[in-house]
């Protein structure tokens, strides 16, 4: 086949799989910028003082193109846009997606959100929001805050058509036999992630539309002397973003299954209780706890004191599905490859995240805790850390599906640990610093010297971190070149996905599958 | 199970493309945020309008392009699709909705200050209008189901007409509003106003898009029923909106 061919098959491509690759390509390249990012703020703050920049407001600029793109453009994109696609058809045994080119529509709109963060870098006024883009600074400030807008209308419009596409696709496109309750659990995770960006992204696409409104067109949303009200954008963008958090968890979670289930050769425990109790329950809770991103802005105590009991009340169903896993564990036949131990690395990693979570639930805690680096350690534990170890150790499990071939074990597991200790090292600093009273958003800790070693300590852990990653992704690309066959099911799972040549051809397999009356996803024999 | 399946075996298989997705996300790209920055933010209009004669072209050749290869095939599932994207989009009026109820009842007083007389006439009309476009839709689905062509195309003409009828009242209206002092800068009540009314209207014109991408090919005699039912559904999602923002912003 000519090169020419190769790449109009994939510039307009329709397949779920070569779409799901792309999201996958787009979402590293946004992982590596807002990598690079971090590495940026980190070196800045290595030393007391101005280090690599006197200028705060440059400090702004890294801080937004880091979490905006982590999030936005790396995590959501790689779980409900490369996983979801790559998998979704494959584990429910369906020839594609129910819109194809609605899918490709999304993926190219993910690019060209994409392509508005890189602009970015190259007007005089980026845009220094952070991610969550507060006014009254949004409004005031010379960044460009429209630039921020139409990044999240972007990014979130393919969202929503994606949620469209997978909600369809699941309830009208199982192969005959895959009844609702022979689902993967990484489908259902899929399933209520896209439901609550059905519910949720419109209103952050809303509240970013009114900041860009009121600081070019001149409206008053968010202008008192008019009658507007600051807090209601606070209100609207956490009433995404707190969900956002969990249209990132389902998923992961749901990637972390899988590769436990496989490796651990066991049936998920308590399926049921994961599905309905878990993601049912999150998908129940998770609108009624984003008060508490405003526990220190001001509200009444009775709405506090709801808002504490509903934010530690949703730590019941997302222990259910850490139940579920570990349960899953439980007298398995543990095999430690790669994926393995990013996903146990994810338990671990989550585990910590979660627990010091409870404390910033706590209303007369977090008064303390809130401004500090004891936020941003434990959000990254949750969320960012062990968010991304679960798409590693994914891309690692199904890469000899994408590319009928197999990464090298040995550069795995290095930079696996690489990785793992740097994160420990870096954001467990961060939370006894921070509650030890250092403040986070400071570009100039002067104020603060007691904290220069645990600093520094932090940037020598991010270099573990980068090298950690960057090995993992030159695994991935010479074991795509040159890596030896892996043959359709190398890990031995009972999942639909897996009983499709690697790579899967277009349309996935010659015919719709046929799955027995005794066919699980899981169905790996008693448990002993 | 084998091991040995021949790993490259895809190799001179046909893949399916489909340009029009490309072309129509970049025209997005093109025609909302790379416009509305140049225009707003670093005041160079004549780059801003070379951007939308960019886009424009890109979503509407794409949009016609992507219609006239999905409108022979389809496995009718575009109609619940449909339903899971209204979810969405009654997010979006929830999220205006909640503004400004907001700051209504937290309003030291209402109206605010600078406000006119809010018409009282026009809007009762415009509601005429819409609510029977409903109708019409329905009626023109009724007549596909009969396998009656002519009615079918008779009603969806008469919708479309209701509905450009219902756009061009709302423009009246606006233009009226402003003449009197209340911009959209006047104060919260004329930022939500326009806002909400704007909002619903774009909604009303992306309705007659679809309306529009049906009927050009059904006067060359392709009908896709599916598509016809699910442009409707839209149609009767954007007039049930209505209500609430005629019943909110209008006679509260």
């Amino acid at each position: 086949m000519s090169f020419a061919q190769t790449a109009k098959e994939w510039i307009f491509t329709t397949d779920h799989k070569r779409v799901g690759i792309l999201y996958l390509i787009g979402s590293m390249a946004a992982f590596a910028i807002a990598g690079l990012m971090a590495v940026l703020m980190r070196l800045e703050l290595s030393h007391l003082g101005p280090t690599i920049t006197n200028n705060p407001s440059q400090y702004n600029v890294w801080l937004y193109n880091h979490g905006a793109v982590m999030i936005l453009g790396f995590q959501i994109p790689a779980l409900t846009g490369f996983f979801a696609n790559y998998c979704v058809p494959l584990m429910i045994g369906a020839k594609d997606v129910a819109f194809p080119r609605l899918n490709a529509l999304s993926v190219w709109l993910f690019y060209a959100g994409v392509v508005v963060v890189l602009l970015g870098f190259f007007i005089p006024d980026p845009p220094d929001v952070m991610w969550t883009g507060y006014p009254p600074y949004s409004v005031m400030t010379t960044g460009n805050t429209a630039f921020y807008t139409f990044t999240v209308l972007l990014l979130g419009f393919a969202s929503i058509l994606g949620g469209v596409n997978f909600l369809t696709t699941v309830s009208f496109m199982r192969a005959p036999g895959v009844t609702w309750s022979k689902l993967n659990i990484f489908v259902w995770s899929i399933l209520a992630a896209f439901a609550l960006q059905l519910i949720f992204v419109p209103v952050l696409g809303t509240a970013v539309t009114l900041i860009t409104f009121d600081k070019y067109l001149g409206t008053h949303f968010f202008d008192p002397s008019t009658g507007g009200d600051i807090l209601t954008y606070q209100n609207l963008f956490w009433f995404y973003s707190h969900p956002a958090v969990y249209i990132i968890y389902m998923p992961f979670i749901g990637v972390v299954f899988e590769i436990v289930a496989t490796f651990a050769r066991n049936r998920v425990f308590n399926y049921n209780m994961v599905v309905f109790g878990g993601f049912g329950g999150i998908v129940l809770l998770s609108g009624e706890v984003w008060v508490h991103h405003l526990y220190v802005t001001g509200m009444p105590d009775w709405l506090r004191i709801g808002t504490m009991v509903t934010t530690l009340s949703i730590s019941v169903p997302v222990g259910l599905t850490i139940i579920g896993l570990v349960g899953t564990l439980y007298k398995g036949a543990i095999d430690f490859r790669t994926p393995m131990l990013y996903a146990l690395g994810v338990v671990f990693l989550f585990l910590i995240g979660g627990l010091t979570g409870i404390p910033l639930a706590v209303t007369s805690l977090t008064v303390h805790l809130a401004q500090t680096y004891y936020v941003v350690g434990h959000f990254h534990y949750v969320m960012a850390v062990a968010g991304t170890f679960a798409i590693f150790g994914g891309v690692y499990y199904f890469f000899p599906k994408m590319t009928g071939r197999m990464y090298n074990e040995t550069v795995g597991k290095i930079g696996f640990w690489l990785t793992f200790i740097g994160v420990n090292m870096v954001f467990w600093t961060m939370m006894v610093i921070g509650v030890q009273g250092m403040p986070r958003r400071y570009y100039d800790y002067s104020h603060f010297p007691q904290f220069q070693a645990s600093h520094e300590l932090m940037t020598f852990g991010t270099a573990f971190i980068g090298v950690g990653f960057a090995l993992a992704v030159v695994n991935w690309i010479m074991g795509a070149i040159n890596g030896k066959e892996a043959g359709p099911n190398p890990w031995g799972s009972k999942s639909l996905e897996w009983t499709t040549v690697s790579p899967p051809p277009h349309g996935n397999w010659p015919e719709i599958p046929k799955v027995d009356a005794d066919w699980h996803p899981y169905g790996y024999g008693a448990r002993s | 199970m084998s091991d040995h399946v021949a790993v490259h075996e895809h190799h001179g298989a046909h893949w399916d493309t489909s340009v029009w997705p490309l072309v129509i996300a970049f025209g997005i790209l093109f025609f909302l945020p790379l416009s509305f920055t140049l225009n707003f933010v670093y005041h160079k209009p004549m780059l801003a309008i070379l951007s939308l004669g960019l886009g424009a072209p890109m979503i509407i050749g794409g949009a016609a392009g992507w219609t006239s290869q999905a409108i022979g095939g389809g496995e009718g599932l575009s109609r619940p699709a449909m339903g899971w994207f209204i979810l969405a989009e009654a997010m979006i009026f929830m999220s205006f909705f909640a503004n400004y109820w907001f700051n209504r009842l937290t309003a030291v007083s209402w109206p605010p200050e600078g406000t006119p007389a809010i018409p009282q006439l026009m809007p009762a009309i415009m509601t005429v209008f819409l609510v029977s476009s409903s109708f019409t839709a329905h009626a023109a689905e009724v007549g596909l189901e009969h396998g009656n062509r002519s009615t079918f195309l008779r009603w969806w003409v008469v919708t479309i007409l209701l509905g450009l009828a219902f756009v061009s009242m709302s423009g009246i209206e606006w233009h009226h509003l402003m003449s009197e002092g209340f911009t959209y800068g006047r104060n919260i009540y004329s930022t939500t106003f326009y806002s909400i009314t704007g909002f619903h209207g774009a909604h009303v014109l992306l309705g007659l898009c679809g309306i529009v991408a049906v009927l050009i090919p059904a006067l060359m005699g392709k009908i896709n029923d599916g598509f016809v039912k699910t442009v409707s559904l839209y149609w009767h999602f954007v007039d049930i909106i209505w209500l609430f923002v005629v019943s909110q912003v209008y006679y509260w």
